[in-house]
């Protein structure tokens, strides 16, 4: 008894004497891991999530938001770290000026080297970075005075200057990150793993695995400074308790967090739930590599027998949004080219006519990458069944999702999986994920008129000549039929309720220098 | 001498187990579906990618090979660098386990501390009233799963009452963490007389020492009644109860002689809680070695996956060597058994 007494004496101390955390200019946001590593060419968890804030572009996305609601146009490309650029009539050769006064925490300037060293570093490591470069068709990069930097295409190329919005491949400073450079480390990326070295608002001060890592502002930021100083990022891997946290006001952001809580957590008045219908669709992909679904007719029975309703109910709790294409709203050029609704009869026709009247067994995999792909899973089960496609969902790990999924293994037949690009531009998007060269294409997905319609799109100069060839694009996709569109799950971010001015970016990561908390 | 022997005999009894369980965990986690480099390498990769990444890890050689290589480089003390961020398992087992391993000492000091003196109570009179209730608390207790009893804790006492401090890590944000020392914020703290420090560890430490020591104690109590009633129907004890002794010298008797299996059994349930701090860690967000090997088994990480598991064996085998020995102090019939 007594010693209930002293463990709840305890409790109560210590409860009594701990508030809400609160210093003006800190930022706390609940993590589900601490970065594993801050080298934007190398793909780690948690790595996306700091580097945007850490490394930016030589252009971004200008404000939008006509519609009164603070939101990005992603039409409109304006320069960042660059002051201004011009174009070759050709499309192929772009020489960009450098701003002046873009300094990095250890007060080194942004210079025209900085951009050749970290095309040659991601050159050098082969990996997300020499994807972006090839992506954008980069032939050459050259400092071509101390601020002015040439980039050279292999051919015209439209979303090369949005390419360069993103964190990948970044600018460093390299004048810091060659300090720590070695014969068999040319390019310091052991340094740049646990380090880093950007021109972006924030910059690492310290990291504990499994705790926390600490982030405070560039002084030397060349734009308007952030609200946010320091920004204390702890890992709290439970989702409940994150939720706990950010209802207590002990954490000013929580990520991931399920969508039945966040029904929830929209009437709660001591959190704001900022939503978006981004970025990208919940999809049920065929390989067309594995019979039946190498046959068209049978790929669009399953769109037919898919229970589009009950899906937005029960899986996505009437907060998605219905997909409509491969290309999601955001992106311009999507239209409404997926015309599959419901409908059995239809279904059990196409099969019959693929040779398969009574209908025939699939194994549905699915992993936990996304929390919606369970319940997808069992909600096809369901609905399919209604047409005489017997599914047995299986769960695997994310590990072997990853693997079995990538484009030098394609060996799942039917899987769960979301669309979705960094770059909000239809061409590219369409060239990841459905082109059969795409890096995000988990599904085999090659047909040979759709990778011409996406080739021409890539190269197109005349907007509405562009346009035409997206949406044509678009609707041979949905008769191709080897995605299922479901819904856009949307992005659900959690603040406490002081937090205002969050903008949904691309890469649908959060970007500290745009919160501000006012009470 | 004895001790030395008895020592020399059981080191030789664990290398080989110790090595036995290097080469499954090695075979198994590369026998599953997991493919770290396609982790690693990222959705955009391309073949060329994949090979290079697969040199890099030494994944493009046979797994005996492959397994040659690692016992080398584990005779000398290294074992590897994690493949997500490349910091060396080693380094990083030496940080997390003493997080982990002050939670589980305390449940286990807490749960053994109530357990073993509720246990010989019970045993004192079976099927008695306090006997039902402590059976009834037992089981209860033993049957409500580790996670879901860590979130009601956090509901009801960080949540609701705010008694608690949030469950975010070892010590407040508020205050500033001691040098390390030890790897127990609370000892860490104390040692350099950071008051506020140690308060605020001792505090984040009550709910999940709480919950885990509620978990340890249902078996303890269960094992120390069972041995506790075998210990009053020996016949000194009989002889003792028979010659008037108060029923507080009688518990004393009882308890020094279930001394040595109680002890025992408390080796094996440390061991086997030190693997189950991964839920408890990560409800309360510890950070500790438990949540560190979760991650690193959800992430394909073989090198902390093998680290990790190793850590737990080589743990295991020290318990139960220390607790061998101390049974041997204990109780003079082991040494002859010895």
């Amino acid at each position: 008894m007594k010693l209930c007494h002293a463990v709840f004496a305890t409790v109560l101390a210590a409860g009594l004497a701990a508030p809400a955390f609160s210093q003006q200019n800190t930022l706390v946001i609940a993590m589900t891991a601490t970065p594993k590593g801050f080298d934007p060419d190398i793909w780690v968890p948690g790595q996306i999530e700091s580097t945007v804030n850490v490394y930016e572009g030589l252009t971004r996305f200008g404000l939008g938001g006509g519609d009164g609601k603070r939101s990005l146009d992603f039409t409109k490309l304006e320069p960042h770290f660059a002051e201004k650029w011009t174009v070759s009539p050709d499309g192929k050769t772009y020489v960009f000026k450098l701003r002046k006064g873009v300094k990095s925490p250890f007060g080194n300037e942004l210079s025209a080297a900085d951009v050749v060293w970290t095309y040659e570093k991601s050159a050098w490591q082969k990996r997300t970075g020499l994807f972006m470069k090839n992506v954008d068709r980069v032939q050459k990069v050259e400092a071509i005075a101390p601020d002015e930097v040439r980039f050279t295409l292999s051919e015209p190329n439209r979303i090369f200057l949005s390419s360069l919005t993103l964190h990948i491949p970044t600018l460093f400073d390299s004048t810091e990150a060659k300090k720590h450079a070695t014969a068999e480390d040319p390019y310091a990326t052991k340094w740049l793993a646990a380090n880093t070295a950007g021109y972006g608002p924030y910059h690492l001060q310290s990291v504990q695995a499994g705790q926390q890592a600490v982030f405070v502002v560039n002084p030397n930021y060349v734009f308007d400074k952030p609200f946010y100083t320091r920004v204390i990022w702890r890992e709290v891997p439970s989702a409940a308790t994150r939720v706990a946290l950010v209802r207590t006001g002990q954490v000013q952001y929580a990520e991931q967090i399920p969508l039945q809580q966040i029904k929830e957590l929209k009437s709660d008045r001591t959190v704001k739930v900022e939503s978006v219908a981004a970025p990208g669709a919940a999809t049920v992909r065929m390989n067309p590599k594995f019979p039946p679904f190498d046959k068209q007719k049978v790929r669009q029975a399953v769109a037919y027998a898919t229970d589009y309703k009950a899906i937005g109910e029960a899986v996505f709790l009437g907060l998605g949004t219905r997909a409509r294409s491969m290309l999601s709203p955001p992106i311009p050029g999507a239209i409404d080219a997926y015309h599959y609704e419901t409908d059995y009869a239809k279904a059990k026709q196409l099969l019959a006519e693929a040779g398969l009247p009574n209908g025939f067994d699939t194994t549905l995999e699915y992993s936990t990458n996304w929390w919606w792909e369970e319940p997808l899973a069992l909600q096809m089960q369901a609905s399919l069944a209604q047409a005489g496609i017997r599914v047995t969902p299986k769960r695997i790990s994310p590990a072997e999702m990853n693997a079995r999924r990538a484009i030098n293994s394609w060996s799942i037949p039917f899987l769960t999986h979301l669309t979705s690009g960094f770059v909000p531009d239809p061409s590219y998007t369409m060239f990841l994920t459905a082109h059969c060269k795409g890096g995000s294409n988990v599904n085999a997905n090659c047909d040979p008129k759709l990778d011409k319609l996406i080739d021409a799109s890539v190269a197109e100069r005349d907007d509405a000549r562009w346009l035409e060839i997206v949406a044509d694009a678009q609707k041979e996709q949905a008769d191709y039929a080897t995605f299922v569109e479901t819904f856009l799950p949307g992005t659900h971010e959690v603040f406490s309720a002081c937090i205002q001015g969050y903008l949904w970016r691309p890469h649908n990561r959060l970007m500290w220098k745009d919160l501000v908390c006012r009470k | 001498m004895l001790i030395a022997r008895f020592l020399a005999l059981r080191l030789a009894v664990a290398v080989p187990v110790v090595l036995g369980i290097v080469f499954l965990t090695f075979m198994l986690i590369r026998i599953g579906h997991q493919d770290p480099v396609a982790m690693l390498a990222g959705p955009l990769a391309d073949a060329s990618t994949y090979a290079m990444i697969r040199k890099e890890l030494d994944l493009d050689r046979p797994l005996l090979q492959q397994f040659v290589t690692y016992v080398e480089h584990l005779a000398h003390g290294d074992l590897g660098r994690s493949w997500q961020g490349g910091a060396p398992v080693l380094r990083e087992i030496v940080t997390h386990f003493p997080i982990t391993l002050e939670l589980v000492v305390l449940a286990v000091g807490l749960a053994a501390f109530v357990g073993i003196p509720v246990g010989i109570r019970a045993a004192m009179r079976p099927n008695g009233r306090f006997d039902q209730i402590t059976r009834f608390g037992a089981l209860t207790a033993f049957s409500i799963p580790t996670y879901w009893m860590g979130l009601m804790a956090i509901l009801v006492f960080f949540y609701f009452l705010r008694w608690a401090p949030p469950p975010m890590g070892r010590v407040s944000l508020e205050v500033i963490a001691p040098p390390v020392v030890t790897g127990s914020v609370l000892v860490d703290s104390l040692i350099s007389a950071n008051w506020a420090a140690a308060r605020s560890a001792a505090a984040q430490l009550v709910l999940p020492v709480a919950c885990f020591a509620l978990l340890a104690m249902a078996p303890i109590i269960k094992h120390t009644r069972a041995i506790a009633i075998e210990v009053f129907g020996s016949d000194y004890m009989r002889f003792a109860r028979a010659s008037g002794f108060s029923r507080r010298t009688l518990r004393r008797m009882a308890l020094r002689n279930s001394l040595a299996p109680v002890l025992t059994f408390l080796g094996t349930e440390l061991t086997s809680l030190l693997a189950a701090a991964s839920l408890i860690e990560y409800i309360f967000s510890w950070g500790g070695l438990g949540q560190y090997g979760l991650n690193a088994i959800l992430q394909g990480d073989f090198a902390v996956v093998q680290g990790y598991v190793l850590t737990l064996a080589l743990f295991s085998v020290v318990v139960f060597l220390v607790v061998d020995l101390a049974v041997l102090v204990l109780e003079p019939r082991a040494q002859l058994r010895a």
